[in-house]
């Protein structure tokens, strides 16, 4: 039986790849982005995105860590459904196809998703949302910073921190010299790797080992895997799905390319992202199930994707695993950095720190603190299993769930349903997230999300029922607009 | 003690000397979902067994080699039994016995239809589209 004690990935190999692509990425990050001048050109690549970009950025800045990693993570925990469960992630993007189109038309001149809710909710529900939305994105670095490290340090034995380091500053590299400009256009090119890459991978696995092999030792050994009653499978379902659902539609990463893409691309281009994405899981995935057969020991679940694909595809596999892994994380840490940034310094420094902020300030704000947020991700990282919730790639995410899922109403209801008001707005992300926390520590990370958006759907209906408030659509135009109380 | 003082050295050594034996690192008493890591300290290669009786008679390999730990996965209800050693030792060093007991399933399909429910809505909300003004 083969483990981590054995890597199959020569260090020099996997040195000489990571050089490789990390020159190649800063080198395009500073080309695409050399002519920035403004916040505005930094944060939005100039508002006019066309349908092909668009595309590929919505499907690889999805196509993350999570999607290359965590998928077969949990296919090796949760089995089929986990894996199916995972390909529901599709919808969040999907459905945010009409959320964009509705985004770009009620504020033109918006330019972070903390906009958007300090002008629908006002102040108090704006910075719940804040907190609500850095813990996400913070978690969300942190689990594709550690992503990084388990990548390297299970396909090349390369120590998991300097592996770690070394992706994370190479993202921030190319983030700092190109903005959302250079995320989007590397984003295009990490698309076709992923796409190519992953499609390798899960023919040469079918190839070598077979559906027959890989069925008897599942059977064998871990049976509840092919179970379709298996209890924790099905609580994971439509967790997953909301999840997925609560990270879209809340997050600056896609707010932030709704106001990016040019008119009328913005629908068209979450559709074809979300059916693009559909796959990719489910392949990803498929992998963790040949485990048994292949006889391999997987130290820690998240590792199980690299090392079962390294097994089969041995030398070759494991370069193309690394070099579809690498760029996954790169488009979507990038993206990430980009977003957060923008919204940290639209939300935060200038919204509560100096509303009198230049534009020019704003540019190097941002800098600034897309090097913070680098650094602090870093931090967060190094201690991967030494603090309990940085445990592994799912738990960490998942922990996020409750948080993410419980934002999902106040957006929706803030976009479509002129009675929301901000009490309920704010309460229903609050208590969303304790009780789905708390389901999290009581029941498992597959209920987090679902126990949030289901008291987050709850405390919506029932303030908009009691309270209605009506509101003047006419005020999300107005970026600069002043906030009801 | 004058003829004490010239082994000292060696006495405090002694400790050290004797390779230490393996040793699960905190393992799981329950379970919920039919996994759990189990973890492991230990100085070279090991051994590492999983049966479902005390007596270990149907006891089959789990792991031969020098990682510290291994996920197990999918394991329906039931009591599972551990056992360790080093990889060039006889005698088994350490046991750990897990309870694996499964959600129901009422509270599984509970949880199902909560998510049905609140997607449900979703799909409503967001296909009326334009607001109701």
């Amino acid at each position: 039986m083969t483990g981590l004690d054995d890597p199959i990935l020569p260090t020099s190999i996997a040195w000489g790849l990571l050089a490789a692509f990390s020159v190649l990425w800063v080198v395009l990050g500073w080309w695409l982005g050399r002519r920035n001048k403004t916040a505005e050109d930094h944060m939005l690549a100039g508002r006019n995105v066309g349908l092909a970009l668009a595309t590929a950025t919505a499907m690889a800045t999805w196509v993350t860590a999570n999607t290359t990693m965590t998928a077969p993570q949990l296919a090796l925990q949760l089995g089929v459904w986990g894996m199916l469960g995972y390909s529901l992630g599709a919808l969040g993007l999907i459905l945010f196809a009409p959320l964009a189109r509705r985004i770009r038309e009620l504020m033109p001149e918006g330019f972070t998703s903390g906009d958007f809710i300090r002008l629908r909710y006002g102040k108090f529900t704006w910075r719940v949302f804040l907190v609500v939305s850095l813990i996400y994105a913070f978690g969300w670095l942190v689990s594709m910073a550690m992503a990084g490290g388990v990548l390297i340090n299970a396909l090349a034995g390369i120590d998991y921190r300097v592996g770690m380091t070394v992706i994370l500053t190479v993202c921030v590299l190319y983030t700092l010299l190109g903005g959302l400009r250079a995320v989007i256009g590397t984003d295009f090119i990490q698309t076709v790797i992923i796409i190519a890459g992953a499609a390798f991978i899960a023919w040469l696995t079918i190839d070598k080992v077979g559906f027959e092999a890989i069925h008897f030792n599942l059977m064998e050994e871990r049976p509840e895997l092919l179970s379709l009653l298996f209890p924790a499978a099905i609580m994971f379902l439509f967790n997953n799905l909301l999840f997925g659902v609560g990270e879209i539609f809340h997050s600056n990463v896609w707010w932030s390319r709704a106001f990016a893409f040019g008119r009328n691309v913005g629908f068209r281009a979450y559709l074809f992202g979300g059916l693009l994405w559909l796959p990719i899981p489910i392949v990803a995935g498929f992998i963790a199930l040949a485990t048994p057969a292949l006889g391999i020991n997987v130290p820690a679940a998240d590792m199980v994707g690299p090392l079962v694909a390294a097994e089969v595809l041995g030398l070759t596999g494991a370069i193309v695993v690394f070099i579809v892994v690498f760029a996954a994380l790169a488009s979507s840490l990038d993206s990430l950095l980009a977003a957060t940034s923008d919204l940290v310094t639209r939300d935060i420094y200038r919204g509560h720190i100096r509303p009198q902020a230049s534009e020019q300030h704003q540019f190097h704000a941002t800098k600034v603190i897309v090097v913070l947020l680098g650094l602090l991700t870093w931090l967060a990282a190094s201690y991967r299993g030494e603090i309990p919730i940085v445990g592994s790639l799912a738990e960490l995410l998942y922990f996020t769930g409750a948080f993410v899922a419980s934002a999902i109403w106040p957006i929706v209801a803030g976009l479509y349903w002129k009675k929301a008001n901000p009490q309920g707005a704010a309460w229903s992300m609050i208590l969303g997230s304790g009780i789905g926390l708390t389901s999290y520590f009581l029941i498992g990370f597959y209920v987090a999300a679902l126990v949030g958006a289901a008291v987050s759907l709850a405390v919506m209906v029932l303030t908009t029922w009691l309270m209605p408030r009506p509101f003047d659509w006419g005020r999300l135009a107005r970026s600069d607009a002043e906030v009801p109380a | 003690m004058r003829l004490i003082r010239p082994l000292l050295p060696f006495l405090l050594w002694l400790p050290l000397a004797v390779s230490a034996q393996p040793a699960f690192d905190a393992p799981p008493e329950r379970s919920t979902d039919g996994g759990f890591t189990l973890a492991w300290e230990a100085d070279g290669p090991v051994v590492l067994e999983q049966a479902t009786g005390p007596d270990h008679g149907d006891a089959r390999t789990l792991y031969e080699g020098g990682d510290t730990s291994t996920v197990i996965s999918g394991l329906p209800d039931g009591e599972y039994r551990f056992r360790l050693r080093a990889a060039d030792a006889d005698a088994w060093a350490d046991e750990a016995t897990v309870v694996v007991e499964h959600h129901s399933l009422a509270r599984a399909f509970g949880f199902f239809a909560v998510g049905a429910v609140v997607f449900l809505v979703l799909i409503g909300a967001i296909l009326r589209g334009r607001p109701r003004d």
